[in-house]
């Protein structure tokens, strides 16, 4: 019985789960107005562009790579569109570009990452500090601003209570989901971040698979850029500018093993509930921003931490 | 009085007995040679001595002293020191610094290395090895034999009463083995002991005073080298009368078949050259050779896992395309069962079911994903056509024993029912039963009318599956032999390398 | 006879000396410095020359740490946000309206500090095994929460003379970060050429396993090259951020990158082994160097904001310059 909820536990998921509980509850102890519909709707604002960008984070992690550019990428789609509207392009064709340029980017990483054998983290390096370094030469550091109405509706619009952001996340999450789980693709991905070598064995072509996901990684980047500058109405140079780190915590924190394989969507998902709650909950309660970080890296390390021990456990 | 003693030695890993009783007597000031094919407990025994693993049962003396066992840096410190097969060497770093990281020399308590004295040293080592290679290039950049000669001078570098060396000349010229043999009589002038292992067997016949010869993980003798002659030796360590060495009906090759592979001058520098090899339907060709022939290298090549520099190939009467990739050879109905199980066969993590449907993913899913009734029904008749022992088709790989393994690596292939396997050391590590059920496996398959490619170690058993034996030695085939006509005499003798000009 | 024989000699060390990263390097380093000082005398000025050294100087503090730990195989991108805790609470110790404690005594509990920080990461990816990308990751949030917290939302103003002096002042003509520096780089040439510790180190990360045989203290190693790193931050805090009179909650952002950046370009592997600290110094120079350079070629205002991109393409080259080296040698 004993080693039976033992192994329940090791699992993070179960772990994370019971953690977000118990969070609630003593949120709710402590100050159930947070709790309440419309104030967690206010609060949701803009935690969109982070989960989206952290499903193919994800689906990357898991193949045993990392991609730090998504921030940097961001910035460059954002330029783009923005610089586009403002020589007279129309919007919806700057949305377009901005989609390709996130794809090229991608493609970029994907390209040294499968060809040349570069480190995921240190060619992603690079692109990070390349990228926003385009955006800010381009748009000489300048904000760029001025959008249209029917742009900036697109983030402002709600539909059943949940914004236009939520809903696309919603509709990517499903996709994901099925992908891991009902298509083949899922399989490879999770195979490949056990054993790149026996995945490669089998036949199945690993290469194509990275380069598509770190495509997919720039796209997302693309799609979170448009969201932010339609919320915000305004496109900057360093927008984005530590987003990686929040999307990586969440997805660590989340269960996925740093080292591929392992981990799970469901788990993720209670990754970026936990700590977008943590975060909410404490710049609104005591109003200290401050803390914020403090508390996300330290249950950042606590959980790698604790995941560590953990397995240490399960294997000996 | 002899100076090293192993008694009564055991050792299991997992079902399989490694090395039971062994003992063996090491005199000081004498070369002694261990002997044995491979997987004969050779290579376990050395790790016994040198530290690196702890025995189940038995004792190691050294002058009537025990052992640390299972410690490498206490056993170093007393003095007993193993080169392994493999060189241990930083290839950043330059030879000096090889030789002495860990040991290192300083003045002023630890706080200025001491880096002309250890120069010094080093020069006098390699100098006494034959090695006139600059000190100061990164050792990655020197040839494998100079590498291996680093790795020497770091065990001369101790004081040590036993040195253990573990096919030392494997990797190294004529030249270099000469100034080898040389160190080696002047340690034993000094009154060192040395445990020499090699499958060279003239080297065993020059050098060595003894030669214990280990067979299946047991000791088949020690004998004075003066009392033997090569084809006594062979047959030691052959040993066991061969038992039902070929199978009962063979199928006899008609020319009017076509082969299902046919290779013509393939080569790839340095690991192997010139092969030609047809393989019919139906028939199973046996690889055999030293490990380090080239076997591996020409399936992994023949899979396009490798690149190949020059030659033909011919699956099914079509030519395989310049630069084939392993796509095009499994489309067109070749698998491989690699010879790593765990690095490169399975997905240890993953579930048995993923495992054996990993790649046959693509015919098992449709537009709208993976077809899950079809994947549980082809997992299930696999486990139990393959006869995989497991909890469930969820449990992962790694619980499974060593054999279950196998049957699925094996089981993963034969869902696509492929017209050519390549198996490559399909039984390594496989305890008995199971190796059993796998070899009537691989008939099986070769009657469904499969070509199977077989690359083994394992003497009887490639004679008893194999209808032809190709002999692989140095990277070139030696001879071809009906396996009703071989034995394993005739087969060592082949893979055995010739007289060297180091020895003439 | 002999001549021709040591002037084959001496090509072939020319030759090698411009396959090492440190002389490619420093050769475009000084043609930069050439062509902008052709374009503009004024870029050559002793004030400027040593604008750009101060500049430099913590930077390169920090980067001789880092690279022992990209030796070793490891990476550490929490550097920024000690600095940021270093520098907080440094000028919270000696600030007259906070603790106001004497310079001298704050010089040694940031050092300390900073050695304690990095030791905690050591312990973290030496002992408990988590890997450090992570736990320096969660570092680089959790410090920068705590640089916050100490602030709390306020700038320090009142740093006391004495501390000022660190930044500002001068010895024998040199700016006091610009010994601290030299000394630092001394210092850690002897370390990796002249002590059993950096030799092992270089083993450890070039081959572990092998370091492993050789029976090879490789936790304890691990752990002193992160607490070392922690102490040359602290000292990289204590030379740069006097030089400011405003302490604020924003000190070492981007810092990490910076040093991961000038650390790889300097051409240390990042899968461990290789470094050389010219290398490294001359790319710490030539990326602090690239703003200044941009602003003196006179291409006018906007060009400035380039400098980043720059940055990045340095990056991509040496990268790609690693991958022609790699495949010549493979050939």
């Amino acid at each position: 019985m004993k080693t039976k909820w033992f192994s329940w536990l090791s699992h993070p998921e179960s772990l994370l789960s019971c953690l977000t509980l118990v969070m609630l509850g003593w949120i709710c102890n402590v100050d159930p107005t947070f709790l309440q519909w419309e104030v967690q709707k206010e609060l949701s604002t803009h935690i969109w562009e982070t989960a989206l960008m952290a499903l193919p984070m994800t689906l990357i992690i898991l193949t045993g790579g990392i991609d730090l550019s998504i921030g940097s990428t961001m910035s460059l789609c954002a330029i783009t569109a923005g610089m586009l509207h403002q020589h007279g392009v129309p919007l919806p064709m700057g949305c377009l570009a901005a989609a390709l340029v996130g794809l090229a980017g991608g493609w970029f990483n994907g390209w040294f990452i499968t060809r040349l054998k570069v480190h995921p983290l240190i060619i992603t390096l690079a692109t990070m500090a390349a990228f926003r370094g385009i955006a800010e030469g381009v748009s000489q550091a300048r904000p760029l601003s001025g959008f249209p109405k029917s742009f900036t509706w697109l983030g402002q619009a709600s539909w059943l209570g949940i914004p236009l952001a939520g809903w696309l996340f919603l509709g990517c999450l499903a996709l994901c989901a099925w992908i891991m789980h009902g298509h083949r693709l899922g399989r490879y991905i999770h195979a490949i971040g056990y054993n790149e070598v026996a995945t490669r064995y089998s036949g199945i072509r690993v290469n194509r698979i990275l380069l598509g996901l770190y495509c997919l990684s720039g796209l997302s980047a693309s799609i979170a850029a448009i969201l932010f500058m339609a919320r915000r109405n305004t496109a900057k140079a360093d927008i984005g500018v530590g987003v990686e780190l929040g999307v990586i915590t969440a997805v660590v924190m989340g269960g996925v093993s740093i080292f591929g394989g392992r981990g799970s969507l469901f788990g993720v998902c209670l990754g970026l509930v936990l700590i977008h709650e943590t975060r909410e909950f404490v710049s609104w309660h005591w109003s200290r921003d401050e803390l914020n970080l403090l508390a996300l890296g330290s249950l950042l390390i606590l959980s790698v931490v604790f995941q560590q021990l953990l397995g240490h456990k399960r294997s000996s | 009085m002899s100076a090293l003693q192993a008694k009564q030695i055991s050792r299991s890993y997992g079902g399989t007995r490694a090395l039971s009783e062994v003992s063996i007597e090491l005199l000081p000031g004498s070369i002694h040679a261990l002997c044995g094919e491979n997987g004969a407990g050779k290579s376990t025994l050395i790790k016994i001595l040198s530290g690196v693993e702890t025995p189940d049962s038995g004792e190691v003396t050294l002058n009537g002293q025990p052992i640390p066992l299972g410690r490498v840096h206490a056993v170093e410190q007393i003095g007993i020191v193993a080169v392994h097969q493999e060189p241990v060497v930083f290839p950043h770093l330059n030879t000096v610094d090889n030789l002495f990281v860990g040991r290192e020399q300083s003045k002023v308590g630890g706080l200025w290395l001491n880096k002309k004295g250890m120069r010094e040293q080093a020069c006098q080592i390699m100098h006494s090895l034959g090695e006139a290679f600059s000190l100061d290039i990164p050792v990655g950049q020197l040839s494998l034999a100079q590498r291996q000669m680093v790795s020497m001078g770091r065990a001369l570098l101790h004081e040590c009463r036993i040195l253990i060396l573990d096919e030392p000349t494997a990797s190294l010229s004529a030249r270099e083995s000469r100034s080898l043999f040389a160190t080696m009589d002047r340690l034993q002038q000094q009154g060192v002991g040395i445990l020499y292992v090699s499958h060279r067997l003239e080297e065993v016949f020059q050098l060595a005073q003894q030669v214990t010869i280990l067979r299946d993980g047991q000791c088949a003798g020690t004998q004075p080298t003066s009392s033997l002659s090569r084809s006594e030796l062979i047959r030691m360590m052959v040993g066991r009368p061969v038992d039902n060495p070929s199978r009962q009906q063979k199928k006899t090759k008609s020319k009017s078949d076509k082969p299902i592979l046919k290779i013509r001058g393939m080569r790839r520098d340095p690991v192997f050259q010139d092969i030609h090899l047809e393989v019919y339907a139906g028939e199973i060709l046996g690889l055999s050779g030293l490990v380090g022939a080239g076997r591996s290298e020409i399936a992994r090549a023949i899979f396009g896992l490798d690149p190949v520099d020059e030659g033909e190939i011919w699956f099914e009467g079509r030519c395989l395309p310049e630069g084939f990739t392993i796509q095009d050879t499994m489309a067109m109905g070749m698998a491989m069962v690699p010879e790593d199980r765990q690095r490169e066969g399975l997905v240890l993590p993953a579930s048995v079911e993923d495992n054996l449907t990993l790649p046959s993913l693509i015919e098992l899913s449709g537009w709208m994903g993976m077809h899950r009734k079809p994947r549980h029904e082809a997992s299930r008749s696999l486990i139990e056509q393959m006869g995989i022992k497991t909890a469930s088709r969820a449990s992962s790989a790694q619980s499974l024993s060593g054999g279950n393994q196998q049957k699925i690596v094996l089981g993963k292939w034969v869902y696509r029912q492929p017209r050519l396997f390549i198996l490559d050391e399909p039984t390594r590590g496989v305890d008995v039963g199971a190796k059993e059920e796998v070899h009537r496996m691989i008939e099986q398959l070769a009657a469904g009318g499969s070509a199977i490619l077989l690359i083994s170690s394992d003497m009887p058993e490639i004679l008893r599956l194999s209808d032809r034996i190709l002999t692989l030695c140095q990277g070139r085939i030696k001879g071809e032999i009906a396996s009703h006509e071989a034995t394993q005499e005739i087969l060592l003798q082949w893979a055995l390398p010739e007289e060297r000009d180091a020895l003439s | 006879m002999k001549d021709g024989f040591q002037g084959l000699r001496l090509g072939k060390w020319m030759l090698g000396l411009l396959k090492q990263r440190a002389a490619g390097l420093f050769c475009f380093t000084f043609l930069a410095l050439g062509l902008v000082s052709l374009i503009n005398p004024a870029f050559l000025a002793w004030g400027n020359l040593r604008d750009i050294a101060v500049q430099a100087a913590p930077v390169c503090i920090i980067s001789c740490g880092l690279m022992l730990v990209l030796v070793l195989g490891e990476i550490d991108i929490s550097v920024g946000s000690m600095m940021g805790v270093l520098a907080a609470s440094m000028g919270a110790m000696v600030s007259a309206t906070r603790w106001g404690l004497s310079p001298w005594i704050a010089v040694i509990l940031t050092l300390i500090l900073g050695t304690l920080m990095g030791a905690l990461n050591g312990w973290l990816i030496a002992y408990l095994r988590v890997p450090s990308i992570m736990v320096t990751l969660g570092m680089l949030t959790a410090l920068r929460g705590v640089t916050e917290v100490i602030m709390g939302g306020t700038w320090i103003t009142d740093l006391p003379p004495g501390i000022r002096y660190l930044g500002t002042g001068s010895w024998m003509g040199l700016p006091i970060c610009l010994w601290v520096c030299a000394g630092v780089i001394v210092l850690s040439t002897w370390l990796i050429h002249r002590t059993p510790l950096g030799r092992r180190i270089f083993a450890i990360g070039s081959q572990p396993r092998a370091a492993h045989l050789a029976g090879l203290p490789i936790q304890r190693v691990k752990f002193l090259v992160f607490a070392w790193t922690g102490f040359l931050t602290a000292l990289a805090t204590l030379v740069s951020v006097p030089q400011l009179s405003v302490v604020d909650s924003g000190i070492g952002v981007g810092m990490e990158l910076l040093v991961v950046t000038c650390v790889v370009v300097g051409g240390t592997s990042v899968s461990g082994g290789t470094g050389h600290l010219s290398g490294v110094v001359f790319a710490v120079l030539l990326m602090t160097m690239i703003s200044t350079l941009l602003i003196f070629m006179k291409l006018g205002e906007n060009a400035t904001y380039w400098s980043r991109a720059i940055q990045g393409l340095f990056i991509l080259g040496a990268i790609l310059l690693d991958h022609l080296v790699r495949s010549k040698k493979s050939s």
